[in-house]
């Protein structure tokens, strides 16, 4: 047992003091060692070992009694000693204060250590012991290079000073010099192998620092060789473990952190790493009381700053976002430099980030990218950013290069994709495609999020058969299996029931009775939802309503679904189901301003305006006016009320026009780019007459409008056409027409071929006319007015072809079998408007049928005076051959005389001659008269031509020709007037009937214009007659003329092939209908 | 169940091709194939080669239906003009021309019922001339859809007079006003094999069902809200009935129970007609949208679509099996663009 002698004063005998049994209270002794004035090293000894012994307070009382200003009176000699007491206090007090984490009372032990220091230092300017003790007080205090050069001092006296040299390693350790330092420890240790363990340990931090991490363990376990409960060894052990980043030496590593706790609960580093340890074991509370620990016994910035981390952490995963903002906050307070300890700008971050504070999150991620510039979480985190500001461009930056920096992160082309969506999604799909493929490989299941996605982007590329096998994938099984296999035909509806279709939901209960379990995860509902609509879009209706159905059947409030559906039934012209449709899915949400807009819809097409009218407003409302679309319907529904009036108020007609202009220009200024509204203004311009001004907002929506699945717009075509035609562009306007028929409506639009009939009809291309309309009855048979068109293009055919000057036979033919054509048609009509079948005037009809046998009358005149004429053609071919014939005769003959001349005598010669000649000259008299009368026909003719032209002139241009005809009344005036009332009041029926059937918006400019036309038609119809009439006179007279010519010449040229001709003709008359052509080759085969 | 294209005739008609059907084989000539079309003519091809036999004139207007007599000896064509001309097949006589104004003629349709009578019957008398055959086909039953009548007229083919009218009933209401009129126009028309009963399709999409022998209307079979433009009874069950109609969807019936039995998608336009497998397997349609589809009935859904057609396809229709040992399966489909198709079905 150690024991300490104190020699009695003035004897020989000594005090024996058991260091161990040292007193409790420090008086007693220091009353022995006053009394007997023992050494000040005595004094030394006994503080030593009360500090030893954890005594501190008996320690600092000993130390203080052995400094005080008695004593250096007392021991004024005995400068060592004493200076060594004052040495202690510094010491203890620079421990003091480094310990101590209140700022205040640590500067006041930093204060009392350098008092203890300086009157050390005033004992003896030299002591190295005493510049180690200031150094030791300047490194603690962080003044490093005063430090520095207090050891300096030191050491250039003595160069093997430990004490000293430990200083300098530590102030070179702290300047980041590792390898001075680590020279510096060795000399150390060389000096004096037996120094404790606390010099192995700066070694092995060098080391560690410089990257030895072999030779730093192996110091570090020497230093706890030495002194098993060196918590510093055991700690940095730990650390390195645990680094070593495995499953084993983590675990080992947590053990020796635990032993370090064990031993020294304080130990503000140990306690951090257990925090450490235990956020990723999940246990916060541990969490919380650790570095709450940790930061009551550290100063140290950076391991404050990780403890404040740790609990930001904490906080953080518990979704404490407020707290742990204000620890991430500490934690960075403490740093000085981010590149020191990034993680809590990075939690900062992320913190502001969902909190809101966009601007500082982006900050402080942005000092992590600094540092770490190819860092992919804080580039997405910064693209992310970006996008919330607006900056989307500069978003897209980062993500592509997080996703180009880390080629295998998926979540990173996810982001990309999600951010890509909107402005490029042919990429956006790209990047889809690259994260499945990642996700895949990493064998991670693919989100369904994902795969619908792809499959969305895929179904706007029109690349269907991929988005199919995209949803079914994203599906995965389940009751659509069942469903989409055609299986459930098997149950059959009634069809009486069958009405109610697409409302049925029996389907599933008797699949859920026949035990198949009908069930649809929520997250597939969305892909299901879109799987269906795809199959809309590839036609299979019936497949898509089944999905539809069952989204409903276990979803009831899927308000898209109710709305596909009766959008699939509206398709099906099924309003009424529609309609109780559109219902379901207001009951849902009685707001849904998508749901009202479409029953507005259908209550237009069930011809119930009033309503439409409100539910468009209530569209409109529900939204505050920003619903485009309601805004649009209503403006449509004002311009389809402009034209509906059946008085055609004009006043009235005005004002819808006005407010439909105002709407669609509202809808404008908040959408510049919509092409509707747009649509919508060119129409109200082109009603007003600005065709130049609608043709070019027409031409623009229509190249606007192309290139788009989703975006299909028929009307704007029909509307350039239509303007086309009203500038009398009539080409093409005919391929406009044809155009829309082939590319929207798979020729399948009656009302469109009406308005290329009327084209045609403007054009006067009756046959082209006539075939159209002849198509649109065939595709809309029930159409009277179809019909009734026809039977006007073929009178008007017929008229003009009458009116033509040059005329085949064939024509007249022809035009006769159309005017037929059009008596049966009018009288077909006539008959039917006796049962009403259709809302025609009867007496119209009537007048029609009556012009028409009138035409026909005269037509076949017509016909048979170019029969004649043709006749007479062949028979004038026939005459010349006769001559041509007569004169071979005679030739013969004269050779004949010739013969004879040398046979007769002269004067018998002379008389034959006269004879033959004067027969001849009869023949060629004959011959004569013939042409004269041809000639004089020819000039009749030209005179019809030129009141042919003066007719066509005044049939040129638009309306003018109503005027003409009211002033170039002159025939039937009176009861032509009273007909084109009729007309009109019928054309009033027709478009309103034509009206209601309409889907474009254009329409009633059609219907107007079509009534224009058929106006035109009437008047043309009408005008003709008089024409007709004028006509049929003289050319009548011409024929009587010509028959007359030809009998005179029947009687002196009789033939017999005329009259084989002249039956083979009247028979055709009869036979006309089957075979033309053939018996008249006949004809002039016979010949 | 599959269909391979054999021969395609472009320009096969001046204009538009609107109607086809097949006549029957006789013992002295195969079976062949009747169209009509826009261009007021109606043809008739040879197959397989599809050679031009004859060309027939007499329309005016368009011809939008023919029909061939199942003894294969007469035939019918029906045109916008609203007169029915039957003729004989091979001559190209006029046997008759039937009108019943204001009735409008649409689709038509010999009674098929004693089809398989004939011919045995035919087999004894085929040494003997026309005359004996003419008697073959009398007592038949021409049905024609009448158009904006509402009505199916029948016609006896021995008198050639009309002996009854079905009439579909008016809806009820208060004013049966002129629209709904205009709504049950009567397009397309259907005898069952059996000949029991009589099927209409009409512009409103309803079908109506009539009890021959009764003359009596049974009853409606509803889901169509466009119009139906084509019918067909099964060959194999006269009680399925195949409905094309505007709406893209063809329709499979129970025409006695009422029901509903299926809906077929697909088209993405009107299907414009349809024609039912002689094997009673399968059924093709042509479309709005240029396609021909063929449809499997056990898998109910197109197993094979031909876009050989650049326009609407208004008619398909099977070859009848029997003739001069034929046995192999024909389709004929023919279109807007003017051209007629022909397809081996197997």
């Amino acid at each position: 047992m150690a024991c300490v002698y104190i020699p009695v004063q003035n004897s020989e005998e000594e005090v024996r003091v058991a260091l161990d049994q040292l007193p409790r209270d420090a008086s007693d002794i220091l009353d022995i060692l006053k009394a007997e004035q023992a050494p000040l090293d005595l004094w030394l000894i006994i503080a030593r070992e009360y500090f030893k012994q954890g005594k501190i307070e008996q320690f600092r009382q000993i130390l203080e009694e052995g400094s005080s200003p008695e004593i250096d009176e007392y021991y004024a000699d005995i400068r060592y000693e004493r200076i060594a007491i004052l040495n202690a206090l510094g010491a203890y007090y620079t421990y003091l204060g480094k310990i101590e984490t209140k700022q205040r009372e640590k500067e006041e032990h930093f204060i009392l250590a350098t008092q203890y220091y300086n009157k050390a230092s005033r004992i003896d300017m030299h002591e190295p012991s005493t510049w180690v003790g200031k150094g030791q007080l300047l490194l603690a205090k962080g003044e490093v290079e005063q430090a520095s050069s207090a050891f300096k001092i030191v050491l250039e006296a003595d160069r093997d000073n430990v004490p000293a040299l430990l200083g300098q390693a530590c102030v070179e350790f702290n300047r980041g010099r590792f390898s001075d330092s680590l020279e510096l420890y060795k000399r150390a240790l060389q000096v004096y192998p037996d120094c404790p363990g606390a010099v192995r340990i700066g070694i092995g931090l060098c080391r560690y620092k410089l990257g030895q991490f072999e030779k730093a363990r192996r110091a570090f376990q020497r230093a706890l060789q030495l002194d098993p409960e060196n918590v510093e060894a055991l700690v940095a052990l730990a650390i390195m473990d645990l680094h070593a980043n495995e499953a084993s030496g983590i675990r080992k590593g947590m053990q020796k952190m635990q032993r370090a706790f064990e031993i020294y609960p304080y130990c503000a580093m140990a306690l951090n790493y257990l925090a450490n340890h235990f956020f990723f074991t999940g246990q916060h509370f541990l969490v919380e009381q650790l570095t709450e620990t940790a930061l009551a016994v550290t100063n140290h910035g950076p391991t404050k700053s990780h403890s404040y981390y740790n609990l930001a952490r904490s906080y953080h995963s518990k979704g404490d976002y407020e707290k742990s903002g204000l620890y991430y906050m500490a934690s960075v307070k403490e740093i000085n430099k981010p590149h020191e300890f990034l993680f809590p700008y990075y939690g900062l971050g992320q913190v502001q980030l969902k909190l809101g504070d966009f601007r500082s999150a982006l900050t402080n991620f942005e000092k992590v990218l600094e540092v770490y510039p190819d860092n992919c979480e804080t580039l997405k985190s910064l693209g992310h950013i970006y996008v919330q500001l607006g900056q989307i461009e500069k978003g897209q930056e980062f993500l592509k290069k997080a996703a180009k920096i880390d080629s295998r992160d998926d979540q990173a082309f996810t982001d990309l994709a999600e951010l890509l969506i909107s402005s490029d999604t042919s990429a956006a799909l790209e990047a889809f495609k690259t994260a499945r493929t990642l996700m895949k490989k990493g064998g991670l299941e693919v989100p369904i999020e994902v795969l619908n996605n792809i499959g969305v982007l895929h179904f706007e590329k029109e690349e269907f058969e991929w988005a199919q096998q995209v949803f079914m994938e994203a599906l995965g099984d389940g009751i659509w299996l069942t469903l989409l296999d055609n299986k459930v035909n098997i149950y059959a509806i009634d069809a009486s029931a069958s009405i109610l279709q697409y409302k049925d939901m029996q389907l599933f209960r008797r699949l859920e009775e026949d035990g198949h379990s009908v069930e649809l995860p929520w997250n597939k509902v969305t892909v299901l939802f879109n799987l269906a609509r795809l199959l809309e879009q590839l036609n299979n209706t019936e497949a898509a309503s089944i999905l539809y159905r069952l989204i409903l059947f276990k979803y009831p409030d899927y308000i898209d679904a109710y709305l596909r559906l009766a959008a699939i039934s509206k398709a099906r012209n099924n309003l009424q189901l529609s309609i109780e449709l559109v219902n379901e899915a207001l009951k849902v949400n009685g707001k849904y301003s998508n749901a009202l807009s479409m029953l507005g819809d259908l209550e237009l097409k069930n011809d119930d305006w009033v309503k439409a009218k409100e539910t468009f407003r209530a569209a409109s409302d529900a939204t505050d006016g920003k619903d485009s679309y309601a805004t649009l319907s209503l403006g449509n529904w004002n311009y389809y009320a402009a034209l509906r009036n059946e008085k055609r108020a004009p006043k009235l007609e005005a004002t819808h026009l006005e407010k439909a202009k105002e709407l669609y220009t509202r809808v404008l200024i908040q959408h510049t780019s919509n092409l509707y509204a747009a649509n919508g203004a060119g129409v109200v311009l082109a009603e007003k007459g600005h065709f130049d001004v609608s043709k070019d907002i027409f031409t623009q929506v229509q190249e606007a409008a192309s290139g788009s699945v989703f975006l299909q717009m028929p009307d704007v075509w029909i509307n350039l056409a239509h303007v086309y035609f009203a500038q009398g562009n009539f080409a093409l306007a005919v391929k406009m027409y044809q155009n829309c028929l082939r590319k929207f409506h798979y020729n399948t639009d009656a009302q469109i071929l009406l308005y290329l009939a009327r084209t045609h009809y403007e054009a006067e291309q009756w046959q082209d006319c006539k075939k159209t309309l002849l198509r649109a009855i065939h595709l809309a048979p029930s159409n009277y007015t179809l019909r009734f068109d026809a039977g006007v293009a073929m009178q008007k055919f017929s008229a003009s072809t009458l009116q033509k000057t040059k005329r085949t036979a064939d024509e007249v033919r022809s035009t006769v079998a159309e005017l037929e054509n059009a008596v049966r048609v009018f009288s077909q009509l006539s008959a039917g408007s006796n049962l009403h079948l259709h809302g025609f005037d009867e007496k119209k009809i009537n007048t029609h049928v009556e012009y028409c046998k009138h035409l026909l009358e005269a037509a076949k005149v017509h016909r048979e005076a170019a029969e004649r004429e043709e006749q007479q053609n062949r028979q004038r071919q026939e005459a010349a051959r006769q001559v041509a014939l007569a004169e071979e005769a005679r030739r013969k003959a004269e050779e004949q005389k010739k013969y004879l001349l040398e046979k007769r005598k002269q004067e018998d010669e002379q008389k034959r001659v006269r004879q033959l000649e004067e027969h001849f000259e009869r023949v060629k008299e004959q011959w004569k008269s013939s042409t004269s009368a041809s000639k004089r026909r020819e000039r009749t003719e030209n005179d019809e031509e030129e009141g042919g032209h003066s007719e066509k002139r005044r049939k040129k241009g638009g309306k003018r020709r109503r005027k003409d005809k009211s002033s170039r009344s002159r025939y039937d005036s009176h009861e032509e007037a009273d007909m084109m009332d009729d007309q009109e009041e019928q054309e009033d029926e027709d478009a309103n009937m034509n009206y209601r059937e309409t889907t474009h918006q254009m329409d009633d400019q059609d219907d107007a214009a079509g009534e224009n036309a058929q106006d035109l038609l009437a008047a043309a119809g009408l005008e003709d007659s008089d024409a007709e009439d004028e006509m049929a006179a003289p050319s009548s007279a011409a024929a009587r003329r010509r028959r007359a010519l030809s009998e005179s010449d029947d009687d002196e040229q009789p033939n017999p092939m005329r009259d084989n001709i002249d039956e083979l003709h009247d028979s055709d008359g009869e036979v006309r209908d089957d075979n033309d052509k053939p018996n008249e080759d006949a004809g002039f085969d016979d010949d | 169940m599959k269909l391979a294209g054999l021969k395609s005739v472009e320009n096969a008609h001046d204009e538009s091709v609107w109607a086809a059907t097949w006549v029957p084989a006789t013992d002295t000539r195969p079976a062949l194939l009747l169209t009509g079309s826009l261009d007021e003519t109606v043809k008739l091809w040879r197959p397989d080669e599809l050679e031009l036999e004859r060309t027939n004139t007499g329309h005016c207007l368009g011809v939008v239906s023919v029909a061939a007599h199942p003894s294969g000896v007469i035939a019918a064509s029906a045109a916008l003009d609203s007169f029915v001309r039957v003729f004989d097949v091979d001559t190209n006589a006029t046997i008759a021309t039937l009108e019943a104004p204001p009735s409008e003629v649409w689709q038509m349709q010999f009674d098929p019922k004693d089809r398989l009578n004939f011919g045995s019957t035919y087999a004894v008398c085929c040494m003997l001339k026309y005359e004996t055959t003419y008697k073959e086909w009398k007592g038949t039953t021409l049905a024609v859809a009448g158009g904006g009548s509402a009505s199916i007229k029948l016609w006896d083919t021995a008198t050639w007079k009309l002996i009854a009218s079905l009439s579909i009933p008016r809806p009820e209401g208060p004013k049966p006003s002129d629209k709904a009129n205009s709504k049950k126009f009567v397009l397309s028309v259907a005898w069952s094999p059996d000949g029991r009963r009589l099927a209409c399709g009409s512009m409103d999409g309803t079908i109506s069902i009539f009890d021959v022998a009764r003359a009596k209307f049974l009853h409606h079979l509803e889901g169509h809200s466009m119009p139906v433009r084509s019918l067909v009874y099964s060959p194999i069950d006269a009680r399925v009935l195949f409905s094309a109609s505007d709406d893209t969807h063809v329709h499979m019936y129970d025409a006695e129970g009422k029901t509903l039995v299926g809906a077929m998608s697909g088209h993405t336009s009107w299907v414009l007609s349809v024609d039912a497998s002689p094997d009673g397997t399968g059924i093709a349609t042509g479309s709005s949208d240029k396609t021909v589809r063929l449809w499997d009935l056990g898998m109910r859904a197109a197993v094979q679509t031909m876009s050989n057609h650049t326009d609407q396809v208004w008619g398909v229709s099977f070859r009848p099996p029997g003739g001069n040992g034929v046995l192999a399966g024909r389709l004929a489909s023919v279109s807007d663009d003017k051209s007629i198709s022909l397809y081996g079905y197997s």
